[in-house]
């Protein structure tokens, strides 16, 4: 009953084909993004904004970047972690080259940069379908990694091999570096996240959203009706490639404030696919939902003994929680494998209901 | 002369230390060869499952390791070494049949990804699992496999190598001839090919898998052995599993002769580019220098050596 | 029943076909195939072919199982290329058809086992279908609002008068996955008109469905060339349809042409009758 659609009909096909057509979750959405900008920073603790809500924030955004390219355009890749990296490392390279460049533009730079090298190696996807393409990808995440560890321009010859986030500052306060706090960082992050939220799915709404779904769903029809595949496809790399290599800025800028090549290894990749399968493939809500349980996940395994009163040793709990983790991966793609989305959907479905019954 | 300088080392001296070095250069073959043998092995389960069921086993690296460290946690408990190896095969049939009970008859009609998933899920859950029962130290595994080396014609070989590459030549043949010449060799084809219609004909599905995985289960330990004898049984074993991708991507997922020489290419290949190439850049190519060669001999032949050629009507 | 608003939309195009349409004695050849053989994997597909489509007629092509219909459209199509002879499509020789090509130039084809995007609703699918006229880049896109929204609604009219056209407006927003087969033939032949094709490829439309489905489907295609004037080139198997629609017919033999001509000719064609129709045993 609360979600009740009657009474809302649309008059126009703009209207019909708003990001919300229905208000009830115009209002929801507005409710959590007011909540999100105006109650969160303030509320929450340096701890809760350091541990979850930043990484959540940031790996939504890879999430949404892999989704485009495996859950739209259906081109699977194992290589997320390999452009985060170039994201994260251009970032780095550039504003130590050019410290005056406001970082924002930065960041987008490195992101340009990583759709580009996106889009390389994307281009075995032309021959090569499925498991193969996502063995192919493995190679740009090896070797992406290996660059960055073994070429020392990189890291601008430091000895640790790490790079470090620099303080740079936006409208005279400061977002990046051991100095930003906690909440600034966090509202810069927001910010960006929600900016490339609504164009991902203004892209998914249109024409090229079309495209991509057309080359999954069945790329030799698509072919036929005009659609060029291997510019499609190579496109869903370059956008994908450019959301990774933002995440991979953000991680490294406004989150970690510093990182090595391990930060961004094939566990990383493996991370955030499981975030879109989990969250729901073709779903951009999914890809936040996702981003939120593989996040929050270890965080609450870690906790949780110790708030049920449980003591256990480290290493006991380091591998229940791993056990646990696949458990759980395998019994959400029994129950629900189109994800939490999915979900989501059902229970909007009930809602239209209750507390009916039918 | 920087470009010359560059070009020679790049292009002459390699070749050059290659001619002038022949035993050298042999006994890098020959390693890699034999690295490659290990990598068949895991390649080897891998293809059983996808040949068998159509799942693509990602776990199959963690099944090497769980397999291998209930070999060694068994002969640590006190066991003969016999007992213990029986006791391991009966593990990995538990586990075959605990993974038809609880994932594989919930799956059977999702798409491949999904499947693929559910493998990786599988693959922490052994991980953790086996870490948790027999801890995470490097176990050294001692089986009585001799162990000298001797020379021939000059080269330097080993007993032990000898011995593994025995085994998966056995192991291979063998298996060869049961997918070709037996009743369950075709039924486990045919549930390859479309589960649903194996089903209508009357193929027992659940038995296949379980013999499937037990099979692959059984290769996982003998791949399990030659690693853990050779490095210690440790948590880098599953790692291997991503190894053993190119190797499939050159073999063709479902064919056990390509498997083998998937392996054996990838074993010499990567050792070749990482002793004569590897100095040049800092070394290391090992990393990835399976994966780019699998990625050039896609564009070439995407279906790999062995693999059936798709063709797609519309 | 079509809306007048239909009826306007399309009227320019009605009368530019009416000069040339088949009362009169001038027939323009749309499409001319000229020798075309093609050979796949050992099987000759096609051997020799010859035929043409005259502009605004509805062209039967038939055979029995294996013939090499479906291969001849493809080759139409671009998605197979012949290894000998030339397709001549609006005056233009060509060796060979690249997809994109034929799309571009007024292309479209239904398929035997609906090639239809089955992750999509019955909407996004037609409007696939207007993806060549939907030009706005990638910078426009990202925004939406503007030039990207404006392309979208004027296209999403389009898409909506096939939509009316074929009376599917019930499951517009229904997964076409979820769609029975009748259905989802409909919303293909949907997503082959929403590009207003000068010649529309249909390959088996009518095949798993029933009587009713079929007169419905008969009553599509006749409207679709009678009041749009699109050339029709059909692959169909039953006898009954394809006499009552087609002007001419062709038919194909283990990739052979064994006769081509109206279908009083191939109906009496001693030929025909014995690959084909079938003999009967009192002679």
């Amino acid at each position: 009953m609360l979600y009740r659609e009657t009474g809302q009909f649309k008059i126009s096909y703009a209207a019909d084909q708003s990001v919300f057509p229905i208000s009830q979750d115009r209002w929801f959405v507005s409710v959590v993004i007011a909540v999100a900008f105006f109650v969160v920073p303030v509320l929450a603790s340096e701890y809760l904004l350091q541990a979850v809500m930043i990484p959540l924030l940031i790996f939504s955004l890879a999430a949404i970047g892999l989704n485009l390219l495996v859950g739209y355009a259906g081109q699977l890749s194992l290589g997320t972690g390999g452009f985060m990296a170039v994201g994260a490392y251009m970032t780095y390279k550039l504003t130590t080259a050019f410290p005056d460049i406001n970082i924002i533009i930065v960041f987008l730079l490195a992101g340009l940069i990583a759709a580009f090298v996106g889009l390389i190696f994307g281009i075995p996807s032309l021959r090569i379908k499925g498991f193969y393409l996502a063995v192919a990808t493995l190679a740009s995440q090896f070797f992406l990694l290996w660059m960055f560890n073994k070429v020392a321009w990189f890291y601008n010859y430091n000895s640790s091999g790490t790079i470090t986030a620099p303080p740079r500052e936006m409208f005279g306060v400061i977002i990046t570096g051991p100095m930003a706090s906690a909440e600034i960082r966090y509202l810069v992050t927001l910010c960006i996240v929600i900016i490339f939220a609504f164009i991902a799915k203004n892209l998914v709404r249109g024409r090229l959203g079309r495209s991509w779904m057309a080359v999954r769903d069945m790329d030799i029809a698509a072919e036929i009706i005009g659609i060029r595949p291997f510019q499609t496809k190579l496109i869903a790399f370059a956008v994908s490639s450019f959301y990774c290599g933002l995440s991979g800025a953000m991680m490294v800028f406004l989150w970690l404030g510093s990182a090595e090549t391990e930060a961004f290894s094939i566990n990383e990749s493996f991370n955030v696919l499981f975030m879109i399968i989990i969250g729901g493939l073709g779903s951009i809500l999914g890809s936040f939902l996702g981003a939120t349980f593989i996040v929050g996940l270890p965080i609450l395994l870690t906790n949780a003994p110790q708030m049920v009163g449980l003591s256990m040793p480290i290493d006991m709990q380091k591998h229940i929680e791993i056990m646990l983790f696949g458990s759980l991966i395998i019994f959400f793609l029994i129950v629900e494998p189109h994800g939490l989305a999915r979900l989501w959907q059902i229970l909007k479905e009930k809602l239209r209901l209750w507390p009916f019954p039918y | 002369m920087e470009i010359i300088n560059f070009l020679n080392l790049v292009f002459v001296a390699p070749i050059e230390d290659m001619v002038f070095y022949p035993i050298f250069f042999t006994e890098v073959v020959i390693s890699g060869l034999l690295t490659g043998i290990m990598y068949s092995l895991v390649a080897l389960g891998f293809v059983l499952i996808f040949k068998a069921s159509g799942v693509f086993n990602f776990a199959q690296g963690a099944m090497v390791l769980f397999a291998a460290l209930n070999l060694v946690g068994f002969i640590e408990q006190g066991f003969p070494i016999w007992l213990a190896l029986v006791l391991a095969i009966v593990v990995m049939i538990i586990l075959a049949f605990l993974i038809e009970r609880f994932m594989l008859r919930y799956l059977i009609n999702q798409e491949d990804i999904i499947l693929f998933m559910a493998t990786i899920g599988l693959t922490f859950f052994l991980q953790g699992f086996g870490e948790m029962l027999w801890g995470s130290n490097v176990k050294p595994l001692d089986l009585g496999i001799p162990n000298q080396s001797f020379e021939v014609g000059g080269v330097l070989l080993n007993e032990f190598d000898l011995f593994a590459a025995g085994s998966g030549a056995i192991l291979v043949g063998v298996l060869a001839v049961f997918f070709h010449y037996t009743r369950i060799g075709r039924a486990l084809r045919a549930v390859a090919d479309d589960h649903q219609a194996a089903m209508a004909v009357g193929i027992p599905l659940k038995t296949i898998w379980i013999i499937v995985w037990s099979v692959a289960g059984f290769v996982g330990l003998v791949a399990g052995i030659m690693w853990g004898a050779k490095s210690g049984v440790q948590f880098s074993l599953s790692l291997i599993a991503l190894k053993a991708l190119p190797v499939l991507i050159l073999g063709g997922f479902t064919s056990v002769p390509g498997a083998i020489v998937g392996g054996l290419i990838i074993g010499v290949g990567e050792k070749i580019a990482e002793i004569y190439w590897g100095p040049l850049v800092g070394g290391a190519i090992e990393n990835w220098f399976a994966y780019v060669l699998a990625l050039a001999f896609l564009l070439f032949r995407p279906q790999g050596l062995f693999g059936e050629r798709i063709i797609e009507r519309v | 029943m079509i809306n007048k608003q239909a009826d306007q939309q399309f009227a320019i195009d009605v009368s530019e076909v009416e000069s040339v349409f088949l009362q009169g004695e001038y027939k323009e050849v749309l499409l001319d195939i000229a020798e075309v053989s093609l050979a796949f994997g050992g099987v000759q597909a096609l051997s020799d072919v010859s035929f043409d489509i005259y502009k605004g007629e509805i062209r039967a092509i038939i055979g029995p199982n294996g013939a090499g219909k479906s291969s001849m459209l493809n080759v139409i199509n671009g998605f197979y290329h012949p290894q000998k002879g030339t397709i001549t499509y609006k005056e233009e020789v060509r060796k060979k058809m690249s997809p994109h090509k034929a799309a571009s130039q007024g292309i479209s084809r239904t398929f035997q086992n609906i090639a239809l995007f089955k992750g999509m609703t019955t909407l996004d699918n037609i409007m696939t279908g207007r993806i060549l006229k939907m030009r706005k880049g990638l910078f426009w896109q990202a925004l939406y609002w503007g030039p990207a929204r404006n392309e979208e609604i004027i296209n999403r009219e389009i898409a909506e008068q096939v939509i009316d056209f074929l009376e599917i407006e019930a499951i517009r927003k229904t997964p076409v996955g979820k769609l029975p087969y009748g259905l989802q033939k409909r919303v293909e032949l949907g997503r082959a008109l929403a590009s207003k094709p000068d010649l529309l490829l249909l390959d088996e439309p009518m095949a798993g469905m029933n009587v009713e489905e079929k007169e419905d489907m008969c009553r599509f295609i006749l409207d679709v060339n009678e009041e749009f004037g699109t050339t029709i080139a059909l692959i169909e198997h039953d006898m009954g349809v394809v006499m009552d629609l087609a002007d001419r017919i062709v038919v194909l033999n283990y990739g052979c042409k064994i006769a081509d001509g109206t279908p009083e000719d191939i109906r009496s064609n001693q030929g025909v009758i014995d690959a084909y129709l079938g003999v009967s045993k009192n002679k």
